[in-house]
């Protein structure tokens, strides 16, 4: 549903189809309601989906190569690859996004989460065998989300105007400013570049992202173009809500750097430390 | 003297009334919670059991009628057009929605053996009470799911389920106007719409 493909070729590609759109234009605007109707004016700059019918456009291309292409091979990722198999897959990749998380927790002054996300790529880096193993969960530290997006959010930077975006899917201009620092803030955008074993290991890393993240998203995608009268919008109404709900829990998270004595990790009341 | 005793007893009055009003939001709270629990429990023995997929939408179907306020959110999903409607297109919209939201539950939970539900902690917000619980089901990540309880103390109903910071009842109602939207504001082509959608799923 979200992002299907991440960083390296995915973010060169999502550029390139940027400049393109940029290019023609963007032809193709939707036209507000008259203002005769001030409810529909309302619901119009509620959506505030503007470039509407380009933003179909690419979600038609996109759901026409995830039928032939990413949901098929997620299907067989799913069926053949055991789930602990995957389980291990998806904890390396999601600790590959350790030093960009933690950047974005300093950024966001989130002292708490700062501390949960260093402990966090440690002890899995080192315990968990390059991550493998989510230890750090079993002993009470759990993950969070952090992206440049969400930094931006909590600066207050406000989301704009709806964009879908070729492969990438749902975004906004804020969230695809935040997913250009983000892959050139992350280290590994960088080590070993450039060398065929850079050019390789990149490779595996995007595909297996793209194979980890749309198999965890089958049931759920598969339900909503089921039950959606619209899919297009239902998918732009969960994004957004999905996005607000993670800046909510990253306003409300106040937790300092050590946790109070006697209280449990993770869970811990609000301490000052901001 | 009198003005220090006067405040004294209006300030213990106070923090009295305080305490009371904290019981009772406890109280809610902890009713609420049990609410969820129960209905989870019993939604859950539906979804893991051996029934045919027809009984099993019947027995979802029996408890979500009972436990959801089915109309009150269909209401809410059809949002500024309920007011256009016509007292027969409002009718047939929320008989129609009955189906629809059973449909829909039906089958993002039919398909499964062994779905866990945990209730995890409940709190108060403004008249409602949102209890969170972690919702597993097999091949699939973990998801937290807040359930929104009206009257938590007389009548407790769901009135929304909020998966990961998605709200149900929200998300329909824009996928409903978007379809209106497209369709030229034409509640009968919505209900149409509604009526072969469940054809299809069931």
């Amino acid at each position: 549903m979200r992002a299907v493909l991440r960083r390296h070729s995915a973010s060169r590609l999502a550029i390139l189809m940027i400049g393109v759109l940029c290019a023609g234009g963007l032809a193709g605007c939707a036209t507000p309601p008259p203002a005769s109707d001030p409810d529909a004016v309302a619901d119009f700059q509620q959506t505030n989906d503007p470039l509407e019918p380009t933003n179909r456009f690419f979600y038609k291309i996109n759901d026409g190569l995830d039928v032939v292409i990413m949901r098929p091979a997620a299907l067989i990722y799913r069926a053949v690859v055991p789930n602990p198999v995957r389980t291990g897959i998806h904890n390396v990749l999601d600790n590959m996004g350790g030093p960009v998380r933690l950047a974005n927790d300093v950024l966001e002054g989130k002292a708490g989460r700062a501390s949960d996300t260093a402990r966090r790529f440690v002890i899995n880096t080192i315990v968990g065998v390059g991550g493998i193993f989510d230890f750090a969960k079993d002993a009470g530290i759990q993950n969070h989300d952090a992206d440049f997006g969400l930094t931006l959010a909590s600066w207050g930077v406000a989301e704009g105007p709806y964009l879908y975006l070729p492969v990438l899917g749902p975004s906004s201009p804020r969230d695809t400013a935040g997913f250009g620092v983000d892959s050139a803030m992350d280290p590994f955008t960088w080590i070993g570049r450039p060398s065929p074993a850079f050019t390789a290991e990149s490779y595996a890393k995007t595909g297996a992202g793209a194979l980890d993240e749309r198999s965890r998203l089958l049931d759920a995608v598969d339900s909503i173009k089921k039950t959606a009268l619209d899919p297009y919008a239902t998918f732009r109404s969960l994004y957004r809500q999905n996005r607000a709900a993670k800046l909510d829990k990253l306003r409300a998270d106040d937790r300092g750097t050590v946790p109070p004595l006697g209280t449990d990790q993770g869970t811990a009341g609000s301490s000052t430390t901001r | 003297m009198l003005f220090r005793r006067q405040c004294l007893i209006a300030s213990l009055v106070l923090a009295g009334s305080g305490l009371q009003v904290r019981r009772a939001w406890a109280q809610a709270v902890e009713r609420a919670s049990a609410f969820v629990q129960q209905t989870g429990d019993r939604l859950v023995a539906i979804v893991n059991g051996n029934l045919a997929p027809a009984d099993k939408r019947r027995g979802l179907a029996q408890i979500m009628e009972t436990s959801i306020d089915i109309d009150g959110i269909g209401r809410f999903c059809l949002g500024r057009f309920w007011r256009t409607a016509s007292p027969d297109q409002q009718k047939q919209f929320v008989a129609e929605f009955h189906e629809v939201l059973v449909t829909n539950i039906a089958s993002k939970l039919g398909e499964y053996r062994g779905v866990r539900l945990t209730v995890q902690r409940g709190r108060q917000q403004d008249d409602e009470v949102i209890v969170t619980t972690i919702v597993e089901r097999p091949n699939n990540p973990q998801t937290t799911v807040d359930w929104i309880i009206e009257k938590p103390d007389s009548a407790p109903r769901i009135i929304d389920v909020v998966a990961e910071g998605t709200s149900l009842r929200l998300t329909q109602r824009q996928d409903y106007a978007s379809y209106l939207a497209r369709n030229n504001n034409d509640i009968d082509a919505l209900i149409k719409a509604m009526k072969q959608q469940v054809a299809q799923s069931g």
